[in-house]
């Protein structure tokens, strides 16, 4: 460790001013304070002193995701695998370690493309608009990641990520200042543009890279044919995540965990998951009353509902992004309610996208600002009736 | 009568399917308060405009019995509807003036912070889009009054809610060369694509049912190909009687159609 401080140490006066590499200055700084305790002091004006900056707040969040990316590599390779066997071309299924080492194998290369593209885009606008680089960033590439499916081309996933770095999140002003989640951002670019890479039956279980030999449909794309569901997609497969889908999406366990990770740790707020949870539940429940047709897909009932597809994992680490979503206490429940009922809304009544989650995040992004609007001034309202004015 | 007016709510909505009505749509959404007027004020036009129109075009373009004019001058067949566009400017241009009049009256505050874009009301391509659309479409009377009615409710709502952010957005640290349009066009375009998870969404149609009457007896003529939606096949010897849905003939037409 000293060895590394030494080392900053020593080339720190090339990048302060007057040094020769003063224009990569805050690359230096994002590397300095990556590895070493910032010696900043805040010198002017009122603040709060708190140890939890934005720094330990992202990483918290990373920490959180670990579980879901574990399981997503184990469920890739558990996927591949099984869609083999049921191919005829294995035999057997083989062990753990096969499965990790073939889940990695695709996985990996995924979140390495988010991290490089998402970091040469946050440098370049580091270096010309003089702000530091925010470890927000962490957070958006590990999410870009977790909600594409393993078989994406590695192209796609660079593209999307420039997508929601650069429009998404740079042109609003950085960490902090963006009205859309920039990592749903992406994940929508990707949806709209490359539908064939990113949704219907081709694309969950990856072979080769690109080439689509085997298929396996989701849960959500039979259920939104209104075929039956075979005995795989139960509903404790479906909780614990051996079911094809995104990388990180498909274990409500893992995404559980999470939640609580992020609940002990304050980071993210309980009345938005309460909500979400809520008004999904309600509006699969009330909409499966009315359903006739057994396999249709309003009839799955709430609890598969829930643990179908993203609804787990937009509910705790998508809806809850604290930039993006409200910022009042009512307007959070408001937030989380309408993205919950809209997500069931889309799944279930729109069948041109079965996976509504990320859409109604999305539209609920843009109604939060006014939904914060309104329940401030009433807010105002009731204090200036309450103080008689 | 739902299903039209969720549909020119959000899934036609006038400004993020459509794109109509962007200037004023950009430029009076600085402010919630401010674009809640404007909004309302392209509400209220739409609402009564569009069944106007309807009535019209009905009453004295369209050629036909019921036409007026036609009536009056004793030639049913007078097809006026050349003067679809001239008859419908001058219809939202005096409903404009007679909302200026009333907005001035009642909000003196509203009528200032509006400024030219209250009489520009009178050439918003939205509301002179959706009266033309209106009359497209071949809507009855109360479909054209609700399809007025949720049509500008849905512009109400897309400005209101680009007002919120707007707002929001005067604290970020936009790069210099992106403040102000570049900004609001980009927003919009971001939030347009949040709006495309409603496209898509079908609502039931009635099912197309056999009609017991043929539509068109068909000539033994050299068919090509036949793509029939059979509902019912009879066959014989020397005829085959079939009860579709939908034929498409596709044959090289022969003399008369």
């Amino acid at each position: 460790m000293k060895f590394v401080e030494d080392q900053i140490h020593k080339v720190k006066p090339l990048f302060e001013k007057g040094g020769k590499l003063e224009k990569f200055y805050y690359l230096f700084e994002a590397g300095e304070s990556f590895h070493l305790v910032t010696d900043k002091r805040t010198d002017r004006g009122a603040h709060v002193r708190d140890s939890v900056d934005l720094k330990r707040m992202m990483i918290t969040v990373v920490l959180a995701m670990v579980p879901c990316i574990l399981f997503g590599i184990y469920n890739t390779g558990l996927q591949h695998y099984t869609a083999l066997l049921n191919d005829g071309q294995i035999e057997a299924l083989p062990g753990m370690v096969d499965m990790i080492v073939y889940g990695a194998i695709l996985v990996v290369p995924v979140i390495l493309t988010v991290y490089i593209t998402g970091g040469i885009v946050e440098g370049i606008f580091a270096c010309i608009r003089k702000h530091e680089i925010n470890e927000g960033f962490l957070v958006t590439g590990i999410l870009i990641a977790m909600v594409v499916p393993a078989s994406i081309p590695l192209w796609q996933v660079s593209l999307a990520t420039i997508f929601g770095v650069f429009i998404g999140k740079e042109c609003f002003g950085g960490t902090g200042m963006n009205i859309l989640n920039p990592a749903l951002t992406a994940r929508a670019f990707l949806f709209f543009n490359f539908p064939s890479q990113i949704s219907g039956d081709k694309v969950w279980v990856g072979f080769d890279r690109g080439q689509e030999v085997i298929s396996t449909a989701t849960p959500m794309g039979l259920a939104a044919k209104g075929d039956a569901l075979p005995e795989a997609y139960s509903t404790m497969n479906m909780f614990l995540g051996t079911i094809p889908g995104s990388i990180g999406e498909t274990s409500t366990l893992a995404c559980i965990i999470g939640g609580i990770i992020l609940l002990i740790a304050g980071v993210a707020s309980w009345r938005t998951m309460l909500g979400m949870l809520v008004g999904g539940f309600l509006f699969a429940w009330l909409i499966s009353l009315g359903s006739t047709n057994p396999n249709d897909i309003a009839a799955l009932g709430a609890v598969k509902h829930l643990c179908m597809g993203g609804f787990a994992f937009g509910l705790v680490f998508m809806a809850t992004d604290p930039v993006s979503s409200a910022n009042t206490d009512l307007g959070k429940w408001i937030y989380g309610f309408g993205a919950g009922a809209i997500s069931m809304l889309f799944r279930i009544i729109n069948p041109a996208y079965p996976e509504g989650v990320m859409l109604a995040i999305l539209l609920m992004n843009v109604f939060a600002p006014l939904i914060d609007h309104y329940v401030v001034k009433a807010s105002i309202k009731r204090r200036l009736n309450r103080a008689g004015v | 009568m739902l299903e039209l007016a969720l549909k020119a709510i959000f899934i036609e909505n006038m400004i993020f399917a459509l794109f109509l009505g962007m200037c004023s749509y950009l430029a009076v959404s600085k402010k919630v308060d401010t674009s809640v007027g404007m909004g309302c004020a392209v509400w209220f036009v739409t609402t009564v405009t569009c069944p106007a129109s309807w009535l019209v075009s009905n009453y004295f373009l369209k050629p036909g019995e019921q036409n007026l004019i036609g009536q009056l001058f004793n030639k049913p067949d007078l097809d006026l509807t050349f003067l679809t566009f001239v008859s419908y400017i001058a219809l939202i241009a005096a409903m404009v003036q007679f909302l200026e009049m009333f907005i001035e009256k009642i909000s003196a505050k509203l009528y200032g912070s509006l400024g030219v874009f209250l009489p520009l009301i009178a050439v918003n391509c939205a509301i002179l889009g959706g009266s033309l659309m209106m009359n497209d479409k071949g809507f009855t009377f109360p479909e054209a009054a609700m399809f007025g009615f949720s049509g500008g409710f849905g512009w109400l709502m897309a400005i209101v809610v680009f007002a919120a952010i707007r707002e929001k957005m005067q604290y970020s640290n936009v790069p210099k060369g992106m403040r102000g349009l570049g900004i609001a066009f980009l927003t919009c375009g971001l939030m347009a694509m949040a709006f495309m998870g409603f496209m898509g969404i079908k609502f039931p149609e009635k099912k197309a049912e056999a009609s017991e009457n043929p539509v068109a007896i068909v000539e033994a003529v050299e068919v090509e190909t036949v793509d029939v939606k059979a509902v019912e096949v009879k066959a014989t010897e020397d005829s085959v009687e079939v009860k579709a849905a939908e034929i498409k003939v596709d044959a090289p037409v022969q003399g008369d159609k």
